[in-house]
């Protein structure tokens, strides 16, 4: 527990001494908020259908997660890697699987906290309508679970290599394979496939979480999926060792 | 403390090291000398557990380091050899950062910094941030992470590797401090330093194992006669006969451009009175008269670095002429 609570520390102390994260903080609040307005404008017209605006706003926003993913975790181990702090890292009485740990939480936490101004908009709101919290916690929830998977890809591909760049290329590259499964959802006239691509597609699972709904199912899916990630990302970094 | 057995590492099929066996005995300053590139680093990478072998076994102080890691782990500290720190941390946050990762408690922790600063002569700069540090600083900043948590072994590869002459000589300095409570390894390419710091040797090359011994003992197996060197004011003719025939002397060769002789001895004699008495004796002005020390460390580590068979006669010579370079006077 030790090795987990060091490295989480570190690592969140890291996230807020560097510009990074200061620069993502701004260009994800100036998109958030340029959806949100138009979004809010849109609603507004009269002969728009209506509805719960965060709604439509857990829907569109979610895809900056493509980008925000690599960025947030492509220095995690791959700096380490670079410049041999991991050789003194994994020489302390910690083990592979602590460290991704840590690493994870960190990033993880530093991604909520870039949400947290977002809360903002549904209390804006709540001034003008009555809000349905049910659904704004589940679609926060959801943003968390999706984030959650995204990270802990990063995580993996940034334990592979000791380049940032390669790092978030590799992330960038097998998330945006994940975001392509659901559109080929809409492609694909083969009923089991459509329905195997519907269980996986992101599109879907984003629209329920902002709809209110909580499926288990979705809650297995995103959990083992960034468990299986961060055990491939410790795996890869104990594989280090071997060559 | 450390015990490694028959340790093997290979990356791919280059054998980096083959099946070396040594063991560190406590309160001692072992040296590890070799070439660069001997396999070092490797080795010592798999003593601190950083590395797997692909064969054999470490154990420290009786833990094998692959089957209770934490526990072996914990006695040891370790400076890397391209020590990296996290540049945007303050010395003292790492090393409270270092500690928690060690497992120290808070107030362990909180007594444990303090000293380790003040041991490493880093008190001052404690609220620095390292990335601003100079090499020698950050040199010692990793080397307070390493005996951060008190371990009975301390591994340090190369420590001086990359600082300036003063930096060396204090963190040569601070080394010696440490070695009088810390069991040490220390692995180097520079001979001075093995001669200086270290109680015993080990030369890898190849991989291998090819001497160890106390600096002491490694001197004397490749040390022939002891000679002696004299320097007169003016070269007197039948000088060469006279010290020739003086008693412990078996040769008398010219010494080189400066018209100084050295005089080879019989193992054990010191003819050093005599050649005072026949130079006074003779009316001769004695400028320089001293014994010359036999082979170096350096000698034995070029002797057996570059031993290769197929260069057997070449090496047979080379050494030989690289005494004379460094031989010096010890008065």
């Amino acid at each position: 527990m030790n090795g987990v609570l060091a490295t989480y520390r570190r690592e969140l102390r890291a996230y807020f001494f560097s510009p990074l994260a200061y620069v993502v903080l701004f260009f994800f609040l100036v998109v958030n908020g340029i959806i949100f307005v138009y979004l809010i404008g849109q609603l507004n017209d009269p002969r728009s259908a209506g509805g719960p605006p965060l709604k439509y706003f857990f829907s569109a926003s979610w895809l900056m997660l493509l980008l925000l993913g690599p960025v947030i975790t492509m220095r995690l181990v791959s700096e380490e890697l670079r410049s041999g702090s991991i050789e003194v890292l994994m020489t302390a009485p910690v083990t592979e699987g602590q460290v991704i740990g840590g690493k994870f939480l960190a990033s993880l936490t530093f991604y909520g906290f870039l949400w947290l101004p977002t809360l903002a908009y549904a209390g804006m709101i709540s001034l003008y309508e009555k809000v349905d919290w049910g659904p704004v916690l589940a679609g926060y929830l959801g943003i968390l679970l999706i984030g959650s998977l995204f990270l802990a890809v990063g995580i993996f591909a940034s334990a592979m290599t000791r380049s940032q760049l390669l790092a978030a290329m590799m992330t960038a590259a097998l998330l945006f394979l994940l975001f392509l499964l659901g559109v080929f959802e809409e492609l694909v006239n083969n009923d089991v496939a459509k329905k195997a691509l519907g269980y996986v597609s992101i599109w879907n699972h984003i629209d329920e979480f902002a709809n209110g709904i909580v499926d288990t199912r979705r809650l297995v899916y995103y959990l083992s999926g960034t468990l299986f990630f961060l055990f491939l990302a410790s795996r890869a970094l104990e594989d280090k060792k071997w060559r | 403390m450390i015990e490694a057995h028959d340790l093997t590492r290979r990356y791919g099929d280059f054998t980096a090291v083959s099946g070396i066996s040594f063991s560190v005995n406590e309160g001692e300053i072992l040296g590890m000398l070799g070439p660069n590139g001997a396999g070092k680093t490797t080795t010592i990478r798999m003593i601190t557990g950083f590395l797997p072998p692909t064969s054999g076994q470490v154990t420290v102080d009786g833990k094998d380091l692959f089957e209770s890691p934490r526990e072996a782990r914990r006695q040891v500290g370790y400076l890397p050899e391209n020590v990296s720190l996290y540049p945007e941390m303050r010395v003292d946050e790492y090393l409270a950062y270092r500690a928690r990762l060690e497992g120290l408690s808070r107030t362990e922790a909180r007594s444990a910094i303090p000293v380790a600063l003040e041991r490493c002569l880093i008190t001052d700069v404690r609220h620095q941030i390292i990335g601003t540090l100079s090499k020698g600083y950050r040199q010692r900043v990793g080397l307070a992470t390493a005996i951060l948590h008190n371990p009975r072994v301390l591994v340090l590869d190369e420590p001086t590797v990359g600082l300036d002459p003063k930096q060396i000589i204090s963190i040569r300095e601070l080394i010696r401090e440490l070695g009088r409570q810390h069991t040490l390894l220390l692995s180097t390419h520079i001979l001075p330093e093995v001669e200086l710091l270290c109680d015993r040797v080990v030369i890898i090359d190849k991989g291998l194992i090819v001497a160890e011994g106390t600096p002491q003992s490694l001197r004397e197996r490749g040390t022939g006669n002891p000679a002696v060197r004299v320097l007169f004011k003016e070269a007197p003719s039948g000088a060469a006969e006279a010290l020739a025939s003086l008693p412990g002397v078996v040769g008398v060769k010219s010494g080189g451009p400066d018209g100084s002789w050295i005089l080879e001895c019989a193992p054990g004699s010191d003819p050093r009175e005599e050649v005072f008495r026949t130079a006074a004796s003779a009316g001769w002005v004695l400028l320089e008269l001293g014994r010359l020390r036999g082979a170096t460390l350096e000698d034995i580590f070029v002797r057996l670095t570059t031993a290769d068979a197929a260069a057997e006669s070449h090496a047979a010579e080379a050494p030989a002429d690289r005494s004379d370079q460094s031989q010096e006077v010890v008065s």
